[in-house]
């Protein structure tokens, strides 16, 4: 039972989302075409489709609501997952030789630049990966034994939130009562949808995870989820750092043990996202605090770099320059706003409203009007939220 | 608007708490504001916290925030969410000591350590006693009244202390008053709660009474707790005694 639900959990938390993830891979650039970039897409988009089929199935079905939306998000989970290795796949088998590595095939983003390409004018080396040297590795061993040292504690200590007793509660019921926001968390008895926590869905989303792989939902939440987005959070800060310090990148190690550290020193107060973070990990805020809004600021740090790139540049990184791929960040942004909603409705409010102030800086640095309706169509989903939001 | 705009420093003294990281981060701030050469990033890491944090403090925004938001009051310093604070420091500290790296490492490192609080020792974080990560007692309690699985589900007053978690265990226990109860700016009034929390000593039948009215089969009750007439000599049956807590049954609803 133990390793069944073992191999559950990896075949959810990660053979799924990577699969989803590569279906968004084909439309970034080279460069982040990489496997942490890739576990990130996967997870945005699998949080864009559980809002969508979740708040439906809340809304339209009485009874028995949590099962058909297990079915129906398990069922296209699937679909998208085998849709994106298939396409790899694809895509992989007309470029392979036995002299290559397959693992650079499937992640062309993570192959470390070769010498001539270095030195060419053709190529924008803020974004080609380097050898890191015995120094940095030793940099890149203490980050790591920080984060270990971590999730070891995530799983031997127990924090206190009183908040847990709805959101946990919430996931407990969908796992055991089958009901989604219909029953009161805290004693049991039948309630309406309490629109407020209803919409953001995310202890749903563990309650799916748990029903999946058949472990009792409050151990998902404690134990499970920080092992999964503590490290979410920092691959998010990683490629933060990857932009940031552009070609200094032996100094990634270095930021990287900057931000573990101040993860792990920064509960000044119970406000911080850093105490989100290790205190209330599986909560929808904490992941407001430390998943949409370093995502967002990725993303544009990310925009502002593209912007003015020579076309040279951009053929190359985007493979003949096509259009999706340098509007990937929009389209990524789109998802990012509807995956913000199952985090907390104030979540999407605020992930929304960084964004807008963020464009607003990136159009005035680049006078490009375009930017725009671009900007417009991404906050589409936060348009249709809060329209439910307010009219139910 | 000046008090408006003193409610806003004292939410940010609050979140920064001993301050000394917030000051790290202005300082870092300030630093990204006038060395950051690349304008691209110093919009996106120095000038956006920068407009963030005046928004924070222009009175305007309170108003608009509590406004709009039905907890707005309480959750305003979630805006500071917005600026990213961790990635400034650390970029920052990376810049200084670009290179430095081994001194700027150890210094920078100590500089967060010295200025921050652990998690670890906050006073909330406890020792995890299972992979719930709920006390044992109450999963002990639990299974002595959870019922099994064609049973219909049962109704339980516990004590204050173990509330919390009761439901975080199995929701086939109902509760006639949950956390809501125990949180005093809720200030909310439930008859059972009224009789068995609040008194010093517990007047037993009209906790029966109470009980009685929300149809609840089992009472948990602390031992070292005082009550006037034994629960037992009252007609309730003792079950069970699990880790200092009495668990008594009413035969009333008994099945």
């Amino acid at each position: 039972m133990v390793v069944l639900s073992a191999f559950a959990l990896i075949l959810w938390l990660f053979i799924v989302p990577m699969g989803m993830g590569l279906l968004i891979q084909k439309i970034l650039p080279n460069t982040k075409k990489t496997i942490g970039i890739n576990f990130l897409c996967g997870y945005l988009l699998s949080f864009a489709v559980f809002e969508v089929i979740a708040i439906w199935c809340m809304i339209k079905i009485p009874y028995g609501a949590f099962h058909k939306c297990t079915v129906a998000f398990a069922s296209i989970e699937g679909i998208l997952a085998i849709a994106g290795y298939a396409s790899k796949i694809w895509e992989i088998q007309k470029e392979y030789d036995r002299n290559r590595n397959l693992f650079y095939l499937v992640f062309p983003g993570d192959e470390r630049s070769k010498p001539e390409a270095m030195i060419s004018p053709r190529t924008d080396v803020r974004v080609m990966k380097f050898q890191y040297t015995r120094e940095s590795l030793v940099y890149w061993g203490i980050f790591g034994a920080i984060v270990l040292f971590q999730l070891v504690m995530a799983v031997v200590k127990a924090p206190f939130d009183g908040d847990d007793s709805y959101y946990v509660v919430e996931s407990l019921l969908a796992q055991q009562a089958d009901v989604m926001n219909t029953i009161h968390p805290y004693t049991g008895s039948s309630t309406a949808l309490d629109i407020r926590h209803a919409m953001a869905v995310f202890p749903l989303w563990i309650a799916f995870i748990a029903k999946m792989c058949g472990i009792h939902a409050t151990i998902v939440s404690h134990t499970i989820m920080p092992l999964l987005l503590i490290p979410m959070a920092y691959l998010i800060y990683l490629e933060m750092g990857r932009i940031l310090l552009g070609v200094r990148q032996d100094m990634i190690p270095v930021y990287m043990i900057f931000i573990s550290l101040l993860a792990m020193f920064g509960n000044t107060s119970i406000y911080t996202p850093e105490t989100f973070l290790m205190m209330r990990t599986w909560q929808g805020k904490a992941m407001v605090a430390n998943f949409v809004i370093p995502f967002v600021i990725w993303l544009f740090l990310w925009m502002f770099d593209d912007c003015r790139k020579p076309g040279f540049l951009w053929n190359e990184e985007t493979a003949g320059g096509l259009r999706i791929v340098r509007n990937s960040t929009w389209v990524m942004l789109f998802f990012l706003n509807m995956a913000a909603g199952i985090m907390s409705s104030m979540g999407i409010i605020f992930g929304t409203a960084l964004a807008g102030l963020l464009s607003f800086l990136l159009l005035i640095y680049t006078r490009d009007f375009r930017i725009i309706p671009k900007a417009l169509i991404s906050v589409i989903p936060t348009g249709i939220y809060l329209f439910i939001y307010v009219s139910l | 608007m000046y008090g408006i705009f003193m409610e806003c420093w004292v939410i940010f003294k609050l979140y920064g708490g001993n301050g000394y990281l917030l000051a790290l981060f202005v300082a870092s701030l300030i630093y990204l504001l006038i060395a950051e050469k690349d304008n691209r990033k110093r919009l996106v890491i120095a000038v956006a916290p920068f407009m963030v944090i005046v928004g924070f403090f222009i009175p305007y925004t309170r108003i608009a925030y509590v406004a709009v938001l039905s907890d707005g009051g309480d959750t305003y310093y979630r805006i500071m969410w917005l600026i990213p604070m961790g990635a400034c420091i650390a970029y920052t500290g990376c810049k200084l000591f670009m290179n430095h790296k081994r001194i700027g490492l150890i210094v920078v490192s100590v500089l967060i350590m010295l200025c921050g609080s652990i998690v670890y020792k906050n006073q909330y974080m406890y020792k995890a006693e299972n992979a719930y990560h709920i006390p044992q007692v109450v999963v002990d309690v639990c299974d002595v009244i959870s019922p099994g699985e064609d049973e219909p589900r049962v109704r339980a007053v516990f004590p204050s202390e173990l509330l919390q978690f009761v439901r975080q265990y199995d929701t086939n226990i109902l509760m006639p008053y949950g956390r809501e109860m125990v949180v005093p700016q809720w200030d909310y009034y439930n008859a059972v709660h009224e009789v068995f929390e609040k008194p010093e000593v517990i007047n037993a039948e009209k906790l029966l009474e109470a009980t009685r009215l929300t149809q609840c089969r089992y009472i948990v009750l602390n031992e070292s707790r005082k009550i006037d007439v034994a629960l037992d000599e009252m007609g309730l049956t003792l079950v069970d005694n699990v880790g200092g807590y009495n668990i008594y049954e009413d035969p009333e609803y008994a099945q």
